[in-house]
């Protein structure tokens, strides 16, 4: 197929899926022109014709970032994502940008400033978040595979609820270049995709040292893996902590069949544990809205987006009045908690402890796997996909609907989440943790359990 | 954290100022209520053992290559000016400082 039919063909399906609300930017020019582009390369690249939709915190020169915020109206970045480029150079068409929770804070994309996206199976039910609007493209079959971000789980918690798969890699293996920062010791552009093979792909392409971006590793790109044929000699533990007794019982079934799926496939299981789970989300509370407080300063009305003046007509007036009315309630509410516990007198209290706690919560990981596990299977999301507006007036309630994937991000390593099955309908999610830079052990191991499992199939 | 009283609402204005975010008065005490939720659900932190601590954790390369630090240009699309909601002769223009003004 050609850049400029697939371009065409894009161009459909997101007019038939307009309902979702999933889209920021697009347009057929745009489209056509990155179609025209890729039928012009010399030698079709490795992710020929294939079109990738971008979280709108991913920047591009052609179409706006706004991060889902009001305070980024207008603003259309001079330079392009370092992920953006390698995607294009190995023939992708990149030209849609996808809507998101306002600067990716959120688990349900409720908070973008410009609406809500809709659970491509259920228009009541949220798609996760804060990439929802990039999986509820993937999973609606708009395109075959597409960027969000992590920081805290927003792409393989969007990825469980709604039916795809959702790669994080390791810290350190994609460049930040471009992604819009939130967190920058835990942000990490990760991928949604319908197959672990285009997962692999696409991670491959953008993987690799950037002298733009001092924390990516010096070390040659990565491989997208060959398939396991079987799980022979692989070793695979059962966190404990991941598994309690009050399991949604649709997760718990589809748990257990992945886990009889494994062994099936001559894998062995065993329970391990990872005795600082607990802490994971308060730990991510902390260092997450310390560092977003630092990161979002630079929003002050002086070089981006709209101005607002203020009452009192000067300088500070102006960044109070600007960053107030252009941030929503849970950006606005993080940077308040972020700079509390930066804060002179609650420093040590707060963000120091979280720190080391978050060294207990990485040496947990890394003792597991010492213990002679290759891989940790647990589910990716407590429960399926959950009614808009269900935790919108709860913040910590909605905060615990990453309880099983923010801990991964804290420590810095790579995960899946594949869809193991439904429960009444909805996708249920199981989630692959490997040690750091094992990003092929994982790829090769989820592509043997993606054709072992089915995702459609209902789970009692 | 065990010590800790909780947040009142001139601590949240205090903290508001050092965000250089305003505040309505009509949201104060949802805010009140809900960032003591917030930092009450996160001081769970304190159950774990001090003796337990360990240093602090960040992912990433075990040391940060530097560039030389040679300065150079990125090149850019479009210019500052273009982004910017107000710019000229190569400055972004803001408000005077109310400090820096003349009594």
């Amino acid at each position: 197929m050609s850049g400029r039919a697939v371009a065409l063909e894009t161009a459909s399906k997101l007019r038939a899926a307009e309902g979702l609300n999933a889209v920021l930017h697009w347009s057929q020019e745009a489209l056509d022109a990155e179609g025209e582009r890729v039928d012009r390369m010399p030698a079709p690249g490795p992710l020929a014709g294939m079109a990738i939709a971008l979280k709108d915190n991913i920047v591009t020169t052609e179409e706006p970032t706004t991060c889902g915020s009001r305070i980024l109206s207008g603003y259309t970045s001079p330079y392009t994502a370092t992920a953006v480029a390698r995607l294009r150079a190995a023939g992708a068409l990149v030209a849609v940008k996808a809507n998101m929770d306002e600067f990716a804070m959120g688990s349900s994309t409720e908070n973008s400033a410009f609406g809500r996206v809709r659970h491509p199976l259920d228009p009541e039910r949220v798609p996760g978040g804060s990439s929802g609007g990039s999986a509820a493209l993937v999973a609606a079959g708009v395109v075959p595979a597409a960027l969000g971000s992590e920081t805290g789980g927003s792409v393989r918690q969007p990825a469980s609820f709604c039916g795809v798969v959702g790669l994080k890699p390791s810290y350190g293996r994609v460049s930040r270049y471009g992604l819009v920062a939130f967190g920058s010791s835990l942000d990490c552009i990760s991928v949604f995709s319908r197959t672990v093979d285009d997962a692999g792909r696409v991670l491959a392409a953008m993987s690799g040292v950037d002298s733009l971006d001092v924390t990516t590793l010096d070390r040659p790109p990565m491989t997208a893996p060959a398939p396991r044929a079987d799980l022979r000699g692989l070793r695979i533990g059962l966190p404990r902590e991941y598994f309690p007794p009050d399991l949604h019982g649709g997760v718990a079934s589809a748990l257990h069949r992945t886990r009889e799926a494994i062994e099936q496939l001559g894998g062995t299981t065993r329970e391990v544990s990872l005795p600082h789970s607990r802490y994971a989300v308060p730990t991510y509370y902390i260092v997450a809205p310390a560092e977003a407080a630092a990161n979002l300063a630079r929003y002050d009305g002086v070089r981006y987006g709209p101005r607002m003046v203020g009452p009192a007509g000067d300088i500070h007036a102006l960044y109070q009045a600007t960053r107030g009315e252009g941030f929503g309630a849970e950006v606005r509410r993080r940077i308040l908690v972020g700079t509390y516990v930066l804060s002179a007198g609650y420093y040590d209290a707060y963000y120091r402890k979280a720190q080391r706690v978050r060294a207990l919560i990485a040496d947990d990981f890394r003792q597991a796997f010492a213990s002679g596990v290759d891989l940790l299977l647990t589910p990716t999301t407590p429960t399926p996909a959950f009614k808009a507006g269900e935790k919108t007036e709860d913040p910590v309630a909605m905060y615990l609907a990453d309880i099983f994937v923010c801990a991964v991000n804290l420590a810095g390593l790579p995960a899946v989440s594949l869809p193991v099955g439904r429960s009444e309908g909805l996708p249920v999610g199981a989630q692959l943790i490997a040690p750091y830079l094992e990003e092929e052990r994982l790829l090769a191991a989820a592509a043997a359990l993606e054709r072992a499992v089915p995702a459609d199939g209902e789970v009692r | 954290m065990g010590e800790r009283v909780s947040i009142g609402r001139d601590e949240v204005l205090h903290v508001a100022r050092l965000a250089e975010l305003a505040v309505r008065d009509d949201e104060v005490d949802r805010l009140v209520e809900q960032m003591n939720r917030i930092v009450d659900y996160v001081a769970q932190l304190d159950e774990v053992p001090a003796d337990h601590q360990a240093a602090p954790f960040l992912p990433g390369p075990v040391q940060v290559p530097l560039r030389a630090d040679t300065p150079g240009s990125v090149p850019l699309a479009r210019p500052p000016a273009a982004m910017a909601p107000e710019f000229a002769d190569g400055f972004f223009l803001v408000p005077r400082h109310g400090a820096m003004e003349e009594p």
